[in-house]
């Protein structure tokens, strides 16, 4: 007899993830993820100017702005084959890393750690075993025995006034929460630290993007950042030699905290290194181009299928005729009209809305496949295709994060582990390492190419009164985004964005096949099906981002969450 | 010492009334000077991104779209306390979804938070993608305008009106833009 549990979190505004799961004898059997908003944002940049498309799509999400901004100019770019300055590839190349690196910071403490870390464990530790352990594990000096009190002492005073707070919601007590109390407050340290450290990442962004959020300085062809480096407005040597040492700082948060952290946790539940794997078909596409043409990159991409790392088959460059014309959509089990599987170009967004039916039609979200399969993004992906074609930054930290997990666990961690849960959570750590190294190289390659004379950062598009089409992809935080755009006598025919969060969270196809999410859920053991914290901790190992375009504040306070057992 | 304040405008501009928040910050940019330690800014939909923007100021001022009994273009004043009444969202499925109060629980907690957070909610009509705003919501939003500068006023904050033409966002739906100038 199987059970039905929905997680389902109704919160202001209607336009979530929403998991439907059936458990038996303490294990799921079926998973369905679907979203419950309409995304058709598309239709909006139909008859407009493709020069300002970015500006639109930099509000598809209000998290990931950054990356649709900058796959959007790149779809205008490659559709009218316009190369880009040097200068412009580097600024655009530092401000995606520290947005990356923001991200990344911000999902592992703020959005999953506490799915691994209990909270009401940590009036229980002792500061100075925590700094002992802590200071065995790494250099970073803000481990001492007063850090780790003052962090317990907040934790404390939030108990002790009887309201929880932010953290009033939590699986606390789990039976699955098994980490000892010097290691959850350790945790819970870096959590308050590392709000610090995204911030300084987000001002990197906005010192070049002029502002953040939404950033500014792109244009289609280049950026708009004048480059003078004695000057007082411009991109001085003042303001670059600021964004060097916060970059710095970050770099050494990512590898001496977070990349340390996620392997002391991972070698505490090696479980979950048999867990959540899923799909392992993966997709990621080149990124960091570094020169105008974009035909060489500091991002391998390429495609892994059925888990066969040596059968890795590399894109050459982020538009590679595989993946161009690899991409379809499905609406099998998507609230759209249409028959079959279109190229994006050939995309429709026509909604046919119908209650949610697993067996029929159950999501806003299409079903993205490649040559009609199924695919994974995201950091695992990016670090499996790097790894397996031998590409050394990601080797080398791979393996770093490998032999920590070992020395720790005192087992032989492979890299096959990675086809989990914790592998998710492992690859995004591996892939902000890297980011931070490239961050420093990028940011000499600009400073060298300004020294040799180069203050060139913008090619004026052309377009031509014909009908062109381009694709601008971009490997985001949560995967491979892309914008496939026609534009007619200059003029936008056709938009259709492909974000990473539908190749994951896709719904089920015309042959059965399930998406990433729904295929990572099966076997999941729960402890007690009426708390799904596991259910929670693989969903959340993707970083998922749904539909959070619309913001109204409900003060009634229709904040349900639905956990239902059927 | 000056107070330093944020005046964030919230929400999704392709999205009908929910793009009052930023409209506002847009006027507010567009028509005054403020003096130095006062920031406008249109926030967008940060999640809990909104948590960078919390911290190392005294006095938070948002403006969103709000969902209440009331009708179309009433403004509402709604101060910490009811705000955070009803506490962070229960299950947190999708990380990135609106948390105006699990930002500032956050913030707080880190012992970083404003003193003061003040919301000016306008009562939205309807959310519709590139709809723009309700006739409602944009008249509403001059009263918005006002509230912030009788509270800003309140604060000790001095300003200048610019002379300024009428302020027509960049993401207004093409239907009702005017046509653009021939390139």
């Amino acid at each position: 007899m199987s059970t039905r549990i929905t997680i389902d979190p109704i919160t202001r505004i209607e336009g979530h993830l929403r998991i439907d799961v059936e458990v038996e004898n303490y294990a799921v059997s079926n998973a369905w993820a679907s979203c419950t908003m309409w995304r058709g944002i598309e239709t909006i940049l139909r008859g407009r100017d493709p020069r300002d498309a970015w500006m639109f799509t930099q509000r598809f999400c209000g998290v990931c702005t950054t990356v649709h901004a900058m796959a959007s100019v790149r779809a205008v770019e490659d559709a009218l084959k316009l190369p880009v300055p040097a200068n412009a590839q580097y600024i655009r190349n530092l401000i995606l890393i520290a947005h990356a690196l923001h991200d990344h910071i911000v999902h592992f403490y703020q959005l999953s750690a506490l799915d691994w870390v209990d909270i009401l464990q940590i009036p229980k530790a002792d500061p100075a075993a925590a700094s002992k352990l802590a200071e065995s594990l790494s250099p970073w000096t803000r481990n001492s025995r007063n850090e780790l009190k003052a962090a317990q002492d907040k934790v404390k005073a939030v108990a002790a006034s009887g309201q929880l707070g932010i953290f009033q919601n939590g699986y606390w007590g789990h039976p699955a929460m098994r980490l000892s109390p010097e290691v959850n407050l350790l945790a819970f340290a870096h959590y308050v630290q590392a709000l610090e450290y995204q911030r300084k990442a987000l001002q990197v962004v906005g010192m070049l993007g002029s502002k953040t959020p939404h950033i500014q300085n792109l244009q289609v062809g280049g950026v708009a950042n004048a480059i003078d480096l004695d000057g007082t407005s411009a991109l001085t040597m003042d303001k670059l030699e600021t964004i060097r040492l916060l970059l710095a700082e970050v770099a050494q948060f990512i590898r001496e905290v977070y990349v340390i952290d996620v392997c002391a946790v991972a070698a505490m539940y090696p479980e979950w290194f048999k867990i959540g794997s899923g799909v392992t078909n993966y997709l990621a596409v080149p990124d960091l181009p570094l020169d105008n043409v974009a035909g060489a990159y500091d991002l391998p991409g390429g495609v892994i299928m059925g888990g066969n790392i040596g059968g890795v088959k590399p894109f050459k460059t982020a538009s590679d005729p595989a993946f161009r014309e690899g991409v379809t959509e499905d609406v099998t089990h998507a609230y759209y009209q249409g028959e079959k599987p279109l190229h994006p170009w050939q995309g429709e967004t026509e909604p046919q809305f119908t209650d949610w039916d697993g067996e029929k039609k159950y999501s806003w979200v299409k079903s993205p496949r490649f040559n009609g399969q199924p695919m994974q993004v995201g950091p695992l992906a990016q670090v499996l295709v790097g790894y397996a074609q031998g590409h050394p930054l990601t080797k080398k930290y791979a393996e770093y994060a490998l032999s920590q997990v070992s020395a720790i666990a005192r087992v032989n961690a492979s890299p096959s582990l990675l086809h989990s849960t914790l592998g998710r959570h492992a690859a995004r750590a591996i892939r902000a390492a890297m980011l931070a190294e490239l961050a420093d190289k990028h940011w000499q390659l600009l400073v060298d190419n300004i020294a040799k004379g180069d203050l060139s950062v913008h090619n004026q598009p052309v377009f031509p009164s014909g009908e062109v089409e381009g694709v601008g992809t971009h490997e985001a935080p949560r995967g491979t985004l892309s914008h496939w755009i026609v534009i007619k006598g200059g003029k936008i025919k056709n938009y259709q964005a492909v974000v990473p969060s539908t190749w994951n969270a896709s719904p089920r196809d015309e042959k059965g096949a399930h998406g990433p999410y729904e295929a990572s859920l099966l076997h999941t053991p729960l402890a007690r099906p009426e708390e799904p914290l596991e259910v929670l901790r693989t969903v959340h190992s993707f970083d998922p981002c749904m539909a959070c375009a619309c913001h109204t504040f409900d003060p009634s306070g229709k904040q349900i969450a639905r956990v239902k057992v059927l | 010492m000056k107070k330093r304040i944020t005046i964030g405008g919230i929400g999704s501009v392709l999205l009908g009334d929910d793009g009052v928040g930023p409209y506002v910050a847009g006027i507010l940019e567009a028509a005054y000077c403020f003096e130095e330690g006062v920031t406008v800014a249109d926030l967008g939909t940060p999640g809990l991104d909104l948590v960078a923007h919390l911290s190392g100021i005294d006095v938070l001022i948002l403006v969103d779209s709000v969902k209440n009994s009331a009708s179309p273009g009433t403004v509402t004043l709604y101060r910490k306390d009811e705000i955070l009444r009803h506490g962070p969202a229960p299950v947190r499925m999708d990380p990135h979804s609106p948390a105006l109060s699990e930002s500032i629980l956050i913030a707080e907690m880190a012992g970083e938070g404003p003193e003061e957070i003040l919301l000016i909610g306008i009562t939205g009509e309807q959310y519709e993608v590139n709809a723009g705003l309700s006739e409602a919501a944009e008249k509403a939003a001059d009263e918005a305008v006002v509230q912030i500068l009788v509270e800003l006023g309140r604060l000790g904050v001095s300003y200048t009106k610019l002379r300024t033409k009428s302020y027509l966002p960049w993401w207004t739906p093409l239907s009702e833009a005017p046509p653009s100038p021939a390139v």
